[in-house]
Parts: C-alpha cells; structure tokens; sequence
C-alpha cells in the first residue's frame, strides 16, 4: 500500500462529495454499470492483494487543468519522475507553453499534460501486443511494459504524446494515474505537488472547489473529438486569436469567429528558404521505408503474376511457366524475408515479436503483420509446390498436387490484398494529419502495381516479348498515375486544411523543396519514359536503356518519396517548452554532442 | 468503451523501497521547507517529499527538493585534501593534517610579512548556523583578518543595510502567515514562481481564499507579473525613484498615517522637501510608469488596512538596492505597517541560511547581531570567548566585492574561499580570473572538487555537503529549522565545522579558546549569547526545533511559541525607539544602454538550476529544463537585427563577450535582453557590476550589451563542450 503521510494535508486526498451519471458524451460514469465487467476486486498493485475503499472507486476519474494558475515550475513533472524513478530522458508528464500578444501585454500559458485516459483510447486499439488495458477503476489506461514490444505505434496515435518510448530499455511507459496513491485515497503525485493551484483531479464533469469551467480544450489541445479524453480545463482569462509555440516546428494556433483554436502554419516562423536536407532523408524509420516498399513490391509483383495467369492474360500469363518462375519467387521470399527481419529489428524488444499478433480484434499492426505473414507463409507453400510439382506425383494424390500450388497462389493474393489494405490502414491516424488522407492507400498500391511491375520486368528481362513489355509498362504506368494523382490530391489538401498537415507539407516544399521537387520530377520522368516505351515498344539495346533509366528514376523517386512520407510527419503534439520537448533542440543536441551527457535529458537515438 | 481485457493482469509501478524517512530542512534556497528523505534499505538515500506537518510548505516542495536525494551520489565530489604548489602543477592528495597545516603557516607567513588583514576569509550561506558561528570564532578569534565576508553580500547585504538603516537593525519583520491577513501586497523585483516557488504557492492559497490585490514591478513579464492585478514594467535602476513618488502621492494627498509617524518614526527636515522632485509626473518621465499610475498604487496601497512589500534581487542587486530597501521600509513607516500583521516589508532571502551567516558568523559584526563598533559588545564576546578583546578590529573590514579589488590591488595576498565559486557567480569574470591569479595562496573549501574556482586553487579541502552533517538553518521568516545527518560524505571529506576546530587548534587564540567540536556545542553558545538580543534563541533546543518542525524567533527561553513578527510594539531598534524615515535624493549612475551598446542586460534565475549549478547541473531531471545558456529577446529586436529563435549569438559589453542561444519572446522589452545567471562563463563575463555605495553589492541587473552574429556550428560544438563537467 502507498505510504501516506501522517498529517497528510487536505489538498492531496481525493475529494468528491458528489458525482454526476453520465459524462458530457452521454456516457455512464460508472464504469462498472458501463461494462459490465466484476467489481471488488484487488488491482494487485505491486502484489499487494487490498481492494481500496474508495466509493468513487469505479468512476471515471480525471485531470483537471486551470491553465489561467500554472506558473511552469515543473514541480509536478518532477514529483511523477521521481516518484516513477525515471531517468531525465524520459518522463510521463511534461509542460510546455504557448506564448501571445507584444510586452508588455505579453501572456504565457503554461500547460501541463499527462495521460488523459480517454473514453477513446486509440493507444489501446492500435497497441499489437494488447499491452494496454482500460481498467473499471477510475478509468485509469495502463500500459504494460513487460507486454510492450517497443514499435511505438501508440506513441504515433496518441494525440498528447502520453505513451514514452525509451530508446535505451525498446519499450514504452506511461503515466499510471498513481493508482496506488487513488487506492489510498489520495491524488495522484503531480496533483499533490502542484505549487500554482492549476492542476487537480477528480471524478470526471465535477467542478473542483473554487474553480468554474470544466471546458474540455485549450489553445494548443487536439481535437478532443479524437479520443474523448478525460481532462477539463478552466482558462478565464482572455487570450488573444493567435498563440504561438516556442518550439522548433512552425505551428501557431489561431481561432477564427470564437470557434477553437486550430493549428495552422506560423508563417513568421516558417523557413521559405528552399533547401535539399537529402540526409535528413535518413531516420529511424528507415527501416520502415524498406519494409514497406519491399513488400508492397514484392506483393504486387505476385498477385500481378498470378491474376495475370489466371486471367489469361497475354504476355504475362506464360511466365509462370517458365524455369525463372520458381528462381522469382525465391528471390521473393528472400526479399521479403530480408525486409521482415529488418522491421522485426526496428522494434525495442525484437525477440518478442510473436506478440504482434495479440490485437487483431483492433490494431491495424496486428492484422497487417497477419496477412503479410500469411502471404509470406503461403507464398512459400506456392513456391514448394511448384518447385516440387513433378516430384509430388507419387506421394500425393493427382488433385491435391496439381491444385496446391495455384491454392498457396490464391490464399497468398487474398492475404496479400488484406496486407496492403492494413498497411494504408496504419498511417490512417487522425494524430497524424500529413498521412492521414486516401493518399496513403494510392501511394501503397500504386508502389505495388508499379514496382511489381518492375521487378517483374527486372526478373525476366531479356526473356520478355515486346507485348509483355507493353502489358507490365501499362500496369506501372497505372500504379505510377495512380500515385501522382494520390500526391497531387494530398498537396493541395495539405494546403487548405488548418492542421499540422499544412505545416508538414510547407516543410515539405521548403526544407525538403529540392528532394520534393526531384522525387516529383523523377516520378514525371518514368511515367514519360514507360508511356513511350510502351507506344514505341522498342527492343534490343534501347528498350534495355529505356528500362533501365525509368527504373532507375522509379527507384530513386520511390525511396525519396517514401523517406519522405516518415520523415515530414508532424504530430499533434503538446505546445513543448524551449529545451525540454522541442525536437529542433534534441536535433541539435545530437549533432553538437550536447547529447552525450545525460543530464542534458536527450537519449542519443538508437537505431 | 473499450477496455482491452476482461481478466486484469497484476501492476507494476516503481517502488523504490524506502524503509525510513528522515527530516531535514531544504539545503537549496531560503524558503525552509521541510521535507523528508527516504532511504531503503541498503541506507541509501532514494526518495524525497515534503513534511507534510511542516508550516512552511506544508508538505509541498519545489522541483530542486523533490529531487534533493539524487544530490547525494552527484558527480564531482571531492573525497581528499589536494595541493600544489604552484598553479601550473596539477593538485596531489595530502592528509588532512598536512593540507591544514599548510593553509595555517601559509595565513601566518602572510600575517608576519603584510599585516593580519591580508589574508581574507569569503564564506558562504549555506553552511549551518552553528558553522558559521564557529567559523566566526576561528576568524574573528584566531585568525584575526577584519578581511571577512560571505557571498550574502551578492545577494542580501542592501536588505541587510536597509534594514538596520531603517531600523536600528538588521532582521526581517514579517512570515508567510502575513499572506492571510494582507490586504495589499506590492512584489517589487521578485519572481516568486521561478525563485521561491514554495512561498508562491502560500501566497497564491492566501489570494484564492480571499483576493486582494497585488502589484508586481518588473521590467519583465514574468509568470509573477501575469498573475498580478497591476504589472508595472519599471525602467532598470529606478526602482528608488518610483518608491519615493509612491511615498510622494501618499503624503500629498494625506493618506499617511500621522499618528504612526509622529510616534515611532523620526527624520530629518530634507525628507518631504526631497519627495518633490519624486511627484508622479517627474518621477513617470525617468521610471517609466505613467503618473496615473503610480498615484492608483500609491492609494491602494495606503488605503489598504494592511498593505505589505515584497521583494527580493530586483531591488537588492542595483546600485541603489540599500536605498531602494530603505525606500520600501519608508513606505511601510508612513503608512503605519511596520509590526501589522499583513503588514510590513519582507524581504524574501536567497540561500538556505543566508539569515543564519547575518545573525550569527560575525562577518560584518560579532556574533548575535552585535557590532564591532560597540565596545561593550567587543567585550562581551571577548569575555565569552576567553581572549582579549583588543584582538578584535575596531569596525568591520572589507566585504566581498571589495577584498576582490583588494587583491588586485596587492593588499590581500592570501584568500580562503568556503562554499562559493566566484568564478561564476561574482561580477566580470575576466577581472575576478586576474585576481584569483595573483594570489599566493587560495584555499578553496567545497563539497564539489570540480567547481570552477577550484582550477586557481593551491589548496582544495574536501566538504561535507547539506545533511552530511547536523545543525540549523534559519529561513526569510527568521523559522530556525533543523537538519539531519542523513548520510556520510564520500571518502575523506568532513564536515565544514570539523575542519574550522581542526584549523583553529593550529593557532595560539585557538588553542586558548573552546571551539565547538560539536554543532550541539556551538548551539549551546550561541543560545547564550542570544539571550535579550533581537535573534533570541535561548528558549530554542536541537529537540525542540525538530519537534516542532521549525521556531521563528526571538524565542526566549520560556516562551511557548516563537514571534511571528518583529516590532509589534513599534519599538524599534535605535537608542531612542523609532525608525528612521530616511532621505533619498537619486542620481543614476548605471551603464545605461546607448548607441554602442544599446540593450539592457538583465540577469535572474530559473527555477530548475540553484546558483552557479554545482549541484542542480549535475541532476539530469533538473538540468534538463536549462542545459545551456540562453537568453530571452524581443522578437520585434531579434526581427531587426536578422537574429533567429534557437540560433546562437555573440553579445559583446565593455568587460567582454559572450555566446548564447536566442530564445524570441515578448517577455522582455525591445531593448533588453534577459540571461539566466547560472551558467559559467557566461552572463558574468558581460556584467559590470557596480557596487552599492552601503551595502556594497553588486548591480547585476543593469548594465549594457550589443549584438553580434557567430559562426553557428563552432558556436553548437563550444557550447557543448563547456557544458561538460
């Protein structure tokens, strides 16, 4: 049990006389009525077996945030980390700020954010190994680290940055509402230590004692339409339309007509400067550039393969035939292979990767590493049949052998198609603005429609017939309009919208503006070349030069284009302070070395 | 709703397995609050968290005391005597004895050939009160150099001259309690949430209970200044001239309170006549607060039933912070809030035991706020101490800021530095690095061997740190609070009384003397010797101040509480009773800004780091908030002169240079630009640091810089390479 004080003073015990029935959503409050799971029992605290005698035990309970009183002390960062032991890299609760008007009428607000253990939680959805858990009591979201693999998947879906990935123990922590202190009767250790009178807690929709407003956003907070988070605010003092953010990303946020504030593109901030950054290109989600587009090629050069067999079709229907077919899909799975292990090694705990596959009821993770899986399974079962083919006759039975190979064939497009759609699924994350949007779904299956195609024409070569250079040029020339169609749609919707999307695509066209324009270009020049490959069909050495250049630029434009896709990605992010939680800062940090003394609190990143 | 799981699994969260938790009052500032450290059971100290019955804080505590258990496995500590013997040598291990040895024949051999007073002695306000009684036994007694200060003076000494300007004594009147009764409070030159946290979360209880209102002069907005009903951003430096135009409109138009002033107050005939040239439309035109303004304050502030000032290094470190004290003091006198509960000027301390160096290290003085000008008080101690009382000088000898030019000059050869780092925190790094080179000798004193100042060191002497050791501390509200052993210091280091008793044996008045080989034993003297005097101690006991978590005093023996506040009576501290309401003429004589150099160079402190960041650098949950030097700009500024938010820039003043890294805010005015004061080699190589004509402390805040471009990647690589420790 946590150990209370004596003379524990009235601001740090849990206080609520009261409690409404239902939150502003219409939902119950009582979270045992809401779910009908058990109640009584212990929630096994560090082994300790006690139940807390709470009566409000089995309310939702939550933060309760007076933006107008915090003072930025950090008294209620450093309670949480030190009453979680963690090392100055890392921490549960963080302040930032948002900054408004000329000195002397100048306004800071100060924001403190935690965990706002949502009605909503995507962290819980998305998590592959299902290592988060919304428990009856309180309401309070854990997380498991000793479940947590360490992909960070929810660190991307969280809109408030709640879940920490540490990169020198590969697994994610996160604020645990002190639920042994909530045992005890007392709030949580942040609450206890707040030295402004700004941040309280309590059964959710209560108004705390000598506080009016329970709004459920401030300048600088997402959308709470997101998750539904369990947080109220109280800001009485007016602030001006604009606020800005002292960290590196060019974002402010502005309220048009009383409505919320919406982030939008800091023009005062923003860089116009056109730049190339080709190294910045390179990132810790290298690896997933290579995954993703290994296997999108590799599932679109099969299914493409195989429809085209089983459709008929001219000039690509006779490759399975040939003696290179079974040496393909070889070298396919070696592809594959090589890229799966790869995003295995991307994760903090690899050798638990077996757990990705816990949450296929929610995680797009979970149901996109089953059907890859899969395809790769029963793409290894085609492939054994086919090679084997001849050799099965005597020990299997005539339909069983004949059909197998075309049965692995089928199942591995259908696990395939499924793959690739939980793909696109993945990056559909409201958090993320700049990839949430239908480009994602052209850019993927147009990567497999045209770097199938092209490892295809790659495979068989000089063994391929005019015609079916024409048939895969026009599959690739599909995929390749496909995605352009896709980028043009996302650029301009990037543009208009009023998120961190704009301010992604405005670096986009700025400090990446020469690799963006090179990676346009590219994709321009290959569609140009096969479109003329395909009309001309020429054979012999310029038909080998024609290909080799529109392969060469697909490639290129494909792997800058997709680098791109992680790199530029903004979340929404809590408004950070100037040193802690500002990404430019721990950029800088890295590259002068300041990082290597870990009171600086910038994990050097590991890869 | 989602929840995830039907059957639960068990939950882990971090226990860190303490089996004790033992008191101690906070070592970083001079708020006193009361925590506890836990320590598992290994015996090492792992957790930390407020007292919770404590009145100070009442189990609240800052940033720096939740993570004050971390400060006892800090890098860079010092474990054994080292020495050299010239600066060019690297520093060797000695024993004890030898390294003692040394500084006692070297103190000699200086004495013999220069005279007692060229050796000088700069002690802190950190160490405990019985330390700094016994180290002012040693100095005073044995030693004998008047060339004897602390660092106080960087920080407190213009309250402490204001004060007994003002009143006959040194002593802040007031507590936090006067937060509950005030109806008027006026926080001049504070940032109570970024420097006293704590007391800002007293004060902020106080105005959520019952609002009044609050005045914050700052030509910063600080959090401080956004809370405040009515922010005025002063001028730098003329501080003295808005409080008189306040004293101004309130004898103008008869808000005064007459009996008060007729009764405990006297001043000279020059005092209303000098108010005049402070009429609110003189004084708008130099302090930069329009006369509307200032006559609104002056009223609310007057017509308040308790109005009560607030202050801390914006007034203190300024070539009129003595004046400016006594200015605050002169406005509490003729409103008649001297004494009042809620009332009165308070002046909010700096370091954990500022207040115990001032009441009882006999720096500027003799033990229990006596006088080296008094004869009968140069007896009385003599007598106390069993030597003769024609060892002790007649009146007090140099402080700090000017043994430092004393050395430069060649008069002071030999110094002994305990518990401070003048490398960092003292004005004009380059001049300071000079002095420090020529000495013959420097004894550095320190818990950290790898403080700055130890690099011009011939001698470094290993300390004990805060609750290495056992003894008091007394807070900004006089609360004398105890601290515990909770730990030994590492290796050989001991604590700061042991080696003042072991040093003093190597000296004829020494060995005569009964130095305190305990803190129990110094207690004890120092409980005698306070009897009847304004820090009355002697109803106070170690037993007893743990007991009660903290006593203010006085508190004579037999009385039940300590005092809440001073002069209740009215009754002041001069022969004949009364304050004295002083006259003021003002003259500024600051490095304003101007066409070389035109921005104001403001310097202050962040909550997370403590001085010069021996301690707060090296915890990474701490440092992480400020790890390197930066400075506040206004954009519109910045915008001018083609500088970027987070890019590095050169400033250049009359001392030297500089680099930093530019934070844009509206914070500050156009033509100021704000440092945080902590880091070395940094903001004190631009400062000036004119001194206080009374108090001698230095004016950090005000003197002027330029702006230069720098090369941005030798900049980054400098910059972290400095950062190291």
């Amino acid at each position: 049990m946590f150990d209370v004080r004596e003379d524990e003073p009235d601001y740090a015990r849990l206080h609520d006389p009261e409690a409404h029935t239902h939150n502003r959503y219409g939902s119950l409050i009582d979270l045992v009525e809401r779910s009908r799971l058990p109640a009584g029992e212990s929630m096994q605290i560090n082994g300790d077996l006690s139940v807390g005698e709470n009566p409000n035990r089995y309310k939702q309970h939550g933060f309760h945030f007076t933006a107008d009183n915090c003072i930025g002390c950090h008294a209620c960062e450093a309670a949480c980390s030190e009453k979680n032991d963690l090392p100055p890299h890392l921490a549960f609760r963080s302040v930032g700020y948002v900054e408004s008007g000329t000195h002397p009428n100048f306004t800071r607000i100060n924001i403190s954010m935690a965990c706002n253990h949502c009605d909503d939680p995507v962290c819980l959805k998305g998590c592959p190994t299902r290592a988060y858990t919304k428990f009856t009591e309180y309401g309070a979201v854990l997380q498991d680290p000793d479940i947590c693999f360490g992909c960070g998947y929810c660190t991307w879906v969280c809109p408030y940055n709640a879940p920490q990935l540490d990169p020198v123990k590969g697994r994610v922590e996160k604020c645990n509402m002190c639920v042994d202190r909530l045992e005890v009767g007392l709030k949580p250790a942040c609450v206890s230590a707040c030295l402004g009178n700004a941040l309280n807690f309590g059964v959710i929709e209560n108004v705390p004692e000598r506080r009016e407003e329970i709004r459920t956003e401030i300048p600088g907070f997402p959308s709470p339409d997101i998750t539904k988070p369990n947080i109220r605010f109280e800001l009485k003092r007016s602030i001006p339309n604009t606020v800005t953010r002292t960290g590196s990303q060019a974002l402010k946020y502005v309220q048009k007509h009383g409505e919320r504030y919406h982030p939008e593109l800091d023009e005062r901030r923003a860089q116009d400067r056109r730049a190339w950054n080709l190294a910045k290109l390179s990132s810790r989600e290298n690896p997933l550039v290579a995954f993703t587009l290994v296997s999108q090629a590799v599932i679109g050069a099969f299914t493409i393969l195989f429809l085209a067999r089983l459709g008929g079709i001219d000039g690509l229907a006779g490759l399975a035939e040939t003696g290179a077919y079974p040496v393909f899909i070889f070298v396919e799975l070696v592809l594959l292979a090589g890229v799966l292990v790869l995003s295995t090694l991307h994760l903090g705990k690899p050798l638990r990767f077996y757990r990705g596959f816990n949450n296929l009821r929610h995680s797009p993770v979970s149901r996109e590493a089953l059907g890859v899986s899969l395809f790769f399974n029963a793409l290894g079962a085609h492939w054994l049949s086919t090679l084997l083919g001849p050799a099965w006759l005597g020990l299997l039975p005539q339909w069983l052998s004949a059909g197998a190979a075309t049965l692995f064939g089928a199942a591995a497009v259908f696990a395939g198609a499924a793959g690739l759609y939980f793909m696109t699924r993945i990056y559909r994350i409201k958090a993320r603005p700049f990839w949430d949007h239908w480009q994602v779904s052209t850019s993927f299956f147009g990567t497999a429609l045209s770097l199938g195609g092209l490892l295809i024409a790659a495979g068989w070569s000089n063994a391929l017939a005019a015609p079916s250079l024409r048939v895969l040029a026009g599959l690739i020339i599909l995929g390749l309009a496909a995605e352009l169609i896709g980028l043009v749609f996302h650029a301009r919707a990037m543009r208009a919208s009023s998120n961190e999307g704009a301010v992604a695509h405005h670096e986009q066209t700025t400090a990446y503006g020469y690799t963006y324009w090179l990676r346009n270009g590219l994709m321009a020049f290959s569609l140009v070349a096969l479109l003329t490959l395909a009309v001309v069909a020429p054979t012999g050495l310029p038909a080998l030069l024609g290909w080799a250049a529109a392969a060469a630029a697909m490639l290129a434009a494909a792997v800058i284009g997709r680098a791109l896709f992680y790199v530029l990605v903004i979340p929404t992010t809590m408004p950070g302070a100037f040193f802690w939680r500002n990404k430019g800062f721990e950029a800088h940090a890295r590259e002068t070395g300041l990082a290597q003394w870990q009171q600086v609190g910038v994990a050097p990143e590991t890869h | 709703m989602l929840f995830g799981r039907k059957q639960r699994n068990p939950i882990k969260i971090a226990d860190k397995g303490v089996v004790e938790w033992r008191y101690a009052t906070c070592g970083y500032c001079s708020t006193g609050c009361a925590l506890e450290i836990g320590i598992n059971a290994n015996g090492t100290p792992v957790a930390t968290r407020g007292a919770a019955g404590a009145d100070v804080n009442r189990g609240k505590l800052c940033i720096k005391g939740i993570f004050e258990h971390e400060l006892f496995t800090s890098s860079g500590r010092g474990t054994v005597p080292l020495l050299r013997e010239r600066r060019s040598a690297p520093l060797a291990p000695v024993t004890w004895d030898a390294a003692l040895d040394r500084t006692a024949s070297e103190i000699k051999r200086i004495q013999a050939v220069h005279g007692r007073d060229a050796f000088a002695v700069v002690s802190t306000g950190q160490l405990l009160t019985e330390e700094f009684y016994t180290l002012g036994k040693v100095v005073r007694g044995a030693i004998g150099t008047n060339n004897y200060d602390g660092n106080t003076t960087l920080c407190m000494a213009s309250a402490v001259s204001g004060y007994k300007r003002s009143f006959g004594s040194d002593g802040p009147p007031g507590c936090y309690d006067d937060f509950e009764h005030t109806r008027c409070m006026l926080a001049v030159g504070s940032n109570l949430p970024e420097q006293h946290p704590v007391i800002y979360w007293r004060l902020k209880e106080a105005r959520e209970k019952r609002h009044f209102p609050l005045i914050v002069v700052d030509p910063r907005v600080t959090m401080f200044a956004q809370m405040a009903d009515i922010h005025l951003p002063v001028t730098p430096g003329t501080d003295v001239v808005l409080l008189n135009s306040l004293a101004h409109v309130i004898l103008n138009e008869k808000l005064e309170d007459r009996n008060y002033i007729n009764e405990h107050t006297s001043r000279s005939n020059d005092f209303e006549k000098n108010l005049e040239d402070f009429a609110p439309d003189k004084a708008a035109k130099v302090c930069g607060i329009d006369a509307d303004t200032i006559r609104l304050v002056a009223r609310t502030y007057a017509k308040a039933k308790a109005a009560m000032t607030i202050w801390t290094m914006g007034i203190n470190q300024s070539t009129h912070g003595s004046d400016g004290v006594v200015a605050i003091n002169n406005l509490n006198l003729i409103t008649g809030n001297v004494g009042r509960p809620g009332g009165g000027g308070l002046s909010i301390t700096g370091q954990c035991n500022a207040m115990g160096t001032r009441e009882w290290s006999s720096c500027s003085g003799l033990p229990g706020y006596r006088l080296l000008e008094e004869p009968a008080h140069r007896e009385e101690i003599a007598r106390f101490w069993g030597i003769d009382p024609e060892f002790f000088p007649k009146k007090r000898g140099l402080a700090q800021t000017d043994i430092f030019p004393a050395i430069e000059a060649g008069q002071i050869k030999g110094l002994w530095l305990i518990a401070t780092n003048p490398m960092t925190s003292m004005p004009n790094s380059a001049r300071i690095r000079k002095m420090l080179e020529k000495l013959e000798i420097l004894v550095v004193q320190d818990a950290y061997a790898d403080v700055e100042t130890v690099r011009y060191a011939h001698l470094y002497l290993p300390a004990a740190m805060w609750a290495e050791k056992e003894g008091c501390f007394t807070n900004t509200e006089r609360r004398v609070n105890f601290v515990t052993k909770i730990t030994e210091p590492p290796g050989d280091a001991k604590p700061d009384h042991w080696i003042f008793a072991e040093l003093a044996k190597r000296f004829e008045n020494g060995r005569k003397m009964k130095v305190p080989q305990t803190t129990a034993e110094a207690f004890e003297e120092m409980r005698v010797l306070s009897k009847g005097r304004l820090c009355d101690i002697s109803g106070m006991t170690h037993a007893r101040i743990k007991a009660e978590k903290g006593i203010q005093w006085p508190c004579p023996d037999g009385a039940t509480t300590g005092a809440p506040r001073l002069y209740t009576d009215g009754h002041f501290r001069y022969a004949d009773r009364k304050a004295k309401l002083i006259t003021l003429p003002f003259e500024d004589n600051n490095e304003r800004p101007d066409e070389a150099y035109p921005f104001w160079l403001n310097s202050g402190r962040v909550v997370e780091h403590f001085h010069t960041r021996t301690k707060t650098g090296k915890i990474g949950n701490l440092n992480k908030f400020s790890p390197t030097p930066y400075m506040e700009i206004n954009p519109d500024a910045a915008q001018a002169l083609g500088v970027e938010h987070m890019q590095y820039v050169r400033l250049v003043s009359r001392r030297g240079d500089a680099v930093v890294m530019a934070q844009l805010t509206h914070r500050v005015p156009r033509d100021m630009v704000f440092i945080p004061f902590h880091f070395h080699d940094c903001v004190n190589r631009l400062s000036l640091g004119l001194l206080d004509p009374y108090s001698r402390q230095p004016a950090f805040k005000q003197c002027a810089v330029r702006i230069e471009p720098v090369a941005q990647a030798t900049a980054g690589r400098l910059n972290a390479a400095m950062r190291r420790f």
